[in-house]
Order: C-alpha cells, then structure tokens, then sequence
C-alpha cells in the first residue's frame, strides 16, 4: 500500500471510530466519496467531531473559518492530501 | 388533585423487556445485576440511532411504541440525573484540558432526549423536560395533567434514569439500576394523584423509585399507592 493509500486507510478507520458508525467498514467508504450531505450522509456536528479528531490524531490545528477548510473536508481523498500537506509544513 | 387514565404502558430495565418479565418483577421485585446491555431500537435509521446513549435508548424504546399512530402528541421526559456518563466524560475532558466532543456536548443537555424525538418523528407538539428531587414523577405526571385539561387527547411521559458512574456513587442513591417507563396518560378519572403535606419518615419511602413503585401497583392491581418526598406526599388512588 503506497502511503497516500495507507493514511486514506488509516482517515477512513478515524471517521468510522470517531463518528460511531458502527454498521460499516472502512471498505465501504470510497476515497472519492462525497462525506457530508449526500455520500456517507454525514452532518454538521460530525464535521466538528471530525475536525477535532483530525487534530488530536495528526497534531495539526483547522481552522474553522477558514474558506479552504470545506474543500479539505470534501472526501477522505482531500482530507489525506491536507494531512500530508500540514505535517510537511 | 388531578385525574387521568393510564391508557398503556411499556417498561425497560436491563433482562426485563417484556410485559412478563414486568409481571414476574412486580410481585417478586429484585434488584437486578448490573449490565451493560441496552434496548433495542432498531426501528430507526442507523445514522440516527448511532448517537444515542443508553438513557436516549431507553427513552425512544418505551415511547415509541406507546406513540405509535398518534400524531400531535406532546410529551413530558423526566430524569432526575440525566446523561450522566457523558457528563461525567465532558468533565474529564475539562479536566485534563483536552478539548470537548461536540457530540457530546450537544447531547449532553437536559432537553436533548425530547429533541432527538421531535426530529424523528417530526413531532411538534409541546415537550418538557423535567428534572425534579425524587418525585420527578409526580411532577411531570401533574405537568402531563395541564396538557390534558388544555385539550390534549393524550400526552405521552417518559421517565428514566441511567445507572450512574461511580464516581457518583457517593451522591446519587436512588438508582437501583437502569430503567425506564413510558405511560400513555389520557383524560379520564381512573386515576386520581392528590398531594398532602406531612412530615415524612425516613420508613416510609419507597424502597424503589417512584417510577417503579407506580408499575407494581398498575401490575398487582393494588387500588392505591403513597410516594413520599420531603414534606410531599403523593396518594396515588385507582378508581376501584
């Protein structure tokens, strides 16, 4: 698994913890799949639940308000993509 | 005084889910070995139910089906404690100055059982919810009676508490184990709720919560039952 693989993995084993969804598997969730609203149908407090496990996870801050921050919340793809993109910096 | 008829009932504890096994308990009433189990409530959506804390499941297990086909229902939620567990996480997060679960947090408030219910049922009638000392029952059974006197055909209480952790243990007793009990109250003059004024005697409170006392005198079809609390006694009188 190359590492950009590995840490969707690992993003999508997070979302099902974190958000206690307990009836699905981290092969269920597809890496381009739409997380909030339609797609997994995840809402705004999952967003923030999220969000604060992103951070306790991977040590990196979020900005809330931030006009990017939507578009990295968009799939597990994005979300690996800004993880990797913060722990560089 | 006030008066109602308790049109239905459902109960939960953990190992008593049946009218049965509520049966079998109210003539030979036992405390019940501590569990984690939690009932359950697969009637609704799994992205819905995720959530919803043990207290929560007992709440929409008993209620739901005493709901069923009704439409406009107002409904009064009793718990003395509340979310306790997760009030309890809540404050070890504070603690250890780690941040808060918006989750948590969110359904950790006193009203979020009945806004839970409202959402999933899309249900907007009136709803309380009531903490009261240990005759919450009382109390919310009189506010279910000003629904009734306003017009409402029925109102539907919920009353449960959740075993609380032990770092509790010290201030809460009135806890024997989990349960909850759901009533179906509708006009009527079956029964009949009087509050007096007396000085109590440690001996003379119920030895279960009130919530529990109450079903053993619906199931042993006792005519009358007495709940005290402080300086307020309760009669409970079935027309005979």
């Amino acid at each position: 698994m190359s590492n950009q693989k590995s840490l969707e993995h690992e993003i999508k084993e997070l979302i099902i913890e974190a958000l206690g969804l307990e009836d699905i598997s981290a092969d269920d969730i597809g890496s381009d799949q739409t997380l909030f609203g339609e797609g997994l149908g995840l809402d705004s407090v999952d967003a923030l639940e999220l969000g604060l496990a992103i951070q306790k996870t991977y040590g990196i801050k979020i900005d809330a308000d931030a006009k990017d921050t939507r578009n990295h919340f968009t799939n597990v793809a994005s979300l690996a993509a800004f993880v990797t993109a913060r722990q560089a910096a | 005084m006030i008066n109602f008829n308790i049109a239905q009932w459902r109960a939960w504890a953990p190992g008593l889910e049946t009218a049965d096994d509520w049966h079998a308990w109210s003539r030979a009433p036992v405390l019940l070995p501590v569990s984690e189990a939690s009932p359950d409530v697969s009637f609704l959506p799994a992205m819905q139910r995720r959530r919803l804390s043990r207290l929560a499941r007992m709440a929409f297990s008993v209620g739901w089906p005493l709901a069923e086909g009704l439409q406009d229902l107002p409904l009064v939620f009793i718990s003395r404690h509340g979310e306790t567990p997760r009030t309890l996480d809540i404050l070890s997060d504070l603690a250890n100055d780690q941040p808060l679960s918006p989750t948590q947090f969110s359904l950790s408030v006193h009203n979020a059982v009945i806004g839970l219910w409202s959402i999933l049922r899309n249900e907007t009638s009136e709803m309380t919810a009531l903490a009261a000392a240990g005759d919450g029952l009382e109390h919310g059974v009189l506010e279910a009676a000003t629904l009734l006197n306003e017009g409402a055909p029925a109102v539907l209480l919920v009353i449960t508490e959740e075993q609380p952790p032990e770092a509790y243990a010290g201030w809460i007793d009135d806890v024997p184990f989990p349960y909850a009990l759901g009533l179906l109250l509708t006009p009527g003059d079956e029964w009949q709720l009087e509050l007096t004024s007396a000085t109590v005697q440690p001996c003379t409170t119920a030895q279960w919560p009130h919530a529990l006392n109450l079903l053993r005198t619906l199931l042993t079809e006792q005519g009358a039952c007495q709940h005290a609390w402080k300086n307020r006694v309760w009669n409970w009188q079935r027309k005979p």
